[in-house]
């Protein structure tokens, strides 16, 4: 009888273990951040700060008040990482984008500068809260009507009086959008670094160099410094897209 | 055994009958957001709730929050003004006048800096200000919490709004503010432009509003938004006509001096930028600008064609600035005044839910 108690007792214990279901830790979320560092030298070393003024090949002063621009459909080939971001310059810092995502699935990365052509004509107070094209986060960067979104936008000042006055009494103005223009990019080999076991960073350098005085077609900010995309402006439009989709490369 | 059984039936009416506490729940208030808006995004720690906003009501309206009982908040934010004050500089109780225009009170809701200089990036506590600034209501707000706390029908409206008893500083800011994020504006002429122009939906009222939009209007807006007309599009954009930025326009500097920005940021890059208000309503908030120094659209659009002056910090979207600006001539003047016009929202200054309940 005491035997026929044990045994149950230690078939009883043998189920009930067997049938513990381990502890099972969910995997941490992966975060990956991509930051763009522009840049204003000859070699593009140095980081930009804006208001802060510099002198061009041609001896003029100049300072960047703004940069900002769009990407979209960030993926590389089937898998995609983000609809779209923002990059602020003057706002948010370095920052282009933070997102959940497997840096592993994303050793090469392709999307567009500025906005896919169905975003770009949608509602932009129906995008999500959150979403960077949501119109109270677009803010200046939409039009307001149908061309959509403004996909780049460098702002600054220049003094093209080289009279040793600093004054910086002229405007530059660049605002690129509609369909015409949104160019895409495609980066590969891409060296994500580890910022923590959970967080893994990718930087971009933004030459603003090579975007003003790049050696086949620089932009002479005297005579070349405003475009809203207009009809008109297509030459400087075209020239500023190409020279700021050249600049953007991985650091 | 028998009074055991006794015991424990009386004990077991007494828990069946005990009452449970009754805690109030205010009532949620479903905001009427235009279609075309993007989300109001409401404080965590300030839900809209219908008693909030009638509590609110009450207390815009409420001379008690001023030191000598005689101004309330739509002393200097008129409704009929568009919540602005057509006088060029509010004067306090005392008869003290400020430097700056009151602001009109339109879809504050959607803002994120307030004032002239961003000083406040809440609602809640921009509240606060006007109450206390001695050129203003000039009143403690223990005071004016006393005075409210002596009245039992705010001490019913405080409880109703917030469910639980008392009066203070805190719950009245909330109450304002809830109140302020109902002013919405929506509902103007271009509204129905902007919808249209962005392939959006229109309402069998909008159509007929449609309708009635002449050409004068439509080449107007055309001015409004053109690079070669009148450029206004950069800083008055979007649904709520305004991008969220603190710009120099070109004013010369007043004899205050007012430095705007730069007083809440200390940078020298700052100076003379001014947040960017919106253009709703813009034909019933005069007098125009920080100091109201443009008495009427007319002046306020001359600025823009000749009268811009250049300076360090003025906003590189100001393009014509070196040629004193965009250089309309008169029929350009004329039908972007025609358009300005399109952005009075009628419906919005005669809402009843906005009006006095005192």
């Amino acid at each position: 009888m005491m035997i026929k108690l044990i045994s149950a007792i230690i078939v009883f214990m043998f189920l009930v273990t067997s049938c513990k279901k381990d502890d099972v830790t969910p995997p941490a979320t992966q975060y990956l951040q991509v930051d763009v560092i522009p840049t204003y030298t000859n070699g593009g070393a140095m980081k930009m700060n804006l208001d802060s003024v510099y002198t061009t090949p041609e001896g003029y002063q100049v300072k960047f008040t703004d940069v900002k621009f769009y990407t979209s459909t960030l993926k590389n080939e089937s898998i995609n990482l983000l609809q779209s971001s923002l990059f602020d310059y003057r706002e948010t810092g370095g920052i282009m984008l933070r997102t959940s995502g497997d840096y592993t699935k994303f050793a090469n990365l392709q999307g567009f500068i500025g906005v896919d052509s169905v975003l770009n004509h949608s509602d932009p107070s129906a995008f999500p809260n959150e979403s960077p094209l949501n119109i109270s986060n677009a803010g200046p960067m939409h039009w307001g009507w149908n061309p959509g979104y403004i996909f780049m936008n460098i702002e600054g000042k220049v003094d093209t009086i080289p009279d040793g006055i600093n004054n910086l009494n002229h405007s530059f103005s660049f605002h690129i959008g509609t369909d015409l223009y949104r160019r895409d990019f495609s980066f590969t080999n891409l060296n994500w670094l580890k910022i923590s076991d959970s967080e893994r960073k990718l930087n971009l350098k933004l030459d603003l160099w090579k975007f003003l005085h790049n050696p086949i077609s620089s932009i002479d900010l005297k005579s070349e410094f405003l475009t809203h995309t207009a009809s008109g402006q297509q030459p400087l439009t075209e020239k500023v897209i190409s020279n700021f989709q050249q600049s953007l490369q991985p650091y | 055994m028998k009074y055991a059984l006794y015991i424990f039936i009386l004990l077991g009416v007494f828990l069946a009958c005990r009452k449970d506490k009754v805690g109030y729940k205010a009532t949620p208030y479903i905001l009427d957001i235009p279609s075309h808006f993007p989300d109001m995004i409401i404080p965590s720690d300030n839900p809209m709730t219908a008693e909030g906003v009638e509590l609110g009501r009450f207390l815009f309206y409420e001379k008690k929050l001023s030191g000598d009982n005689s101004m309330n908040c739509a002393t200097c934010h008129m409704p009929q003004n568009s919540f602005s004050d057509p006088n060029q500089y509010s004067t306090g109780i005392d008869g003290i006048q400020g430097n700056r225009q009151s602001m009109a009170l339109i879809n504050m809701g959607w803002e994120n800096f307030f004032f002239w200089d961003g000083g406040k990036t809440t609602l809640e506590k921009q509240i606060l200000e006007p109450v206390i600034n001695p050129i203003e209501m000039h009143e403690s707000w223990k005071n004016a919490v006393k005075k409210l706390d002596q009245d039992m029908a705010y001490r019913n409206m405080f409880f109703r709004a917030f469910g639980e008893g008392g009066i203070d500083s805190t719950k009245a800011a909330k109450a304002i503010a809830q109140f302020i994020r109902t002013l919405i504006s929506g509902q103007s002429k271009f509204d129905v432009m902007y919808k249209y122009e962005n392939s959006m939906p229109l309402t069998a009222a909008e159509q007929s509003i449609f309708q009635t939009i002449d050409v004068e209007e439509w080449a107007g807006y055309d001015i409004f938004k053109s690079l070669d007309g009148a450029d206004c599009f950069h800083c008055h954009n979007g649904p709520l006509m305004r991008v969220k930025k603190f710009s120099n326009n070109g004013l010369l500097p007043n004899a205050f001096n007012d430095l705007g920005r730069a007083h809440v940021t200390n940078n020298p890059e700052d100076n003379y930028k001014f947040k960017v208000p919106t253009l709703r309503n813009i034909a019933l908030t005069a007098p125009y600008m920080h100091d109201g120094r443009f008495a009427n659209l007319d002046e306020v659009i001359e600025h823009y064609s000749s009268g811009i002056h250049m300076s360090s910090t003025i906003d590189p979207l100001i393009e014509f600035g070196s040629q004193g600006g965009v250089q309309l001539d008169a029929q350009e003047k004329y039908l972007l005044k025609k358009f300005l016009l399109t952005l009075t929202d009628n419906n919005f200054v005669n809402n009843p839910k906005f009006k006095d309940p005192h």
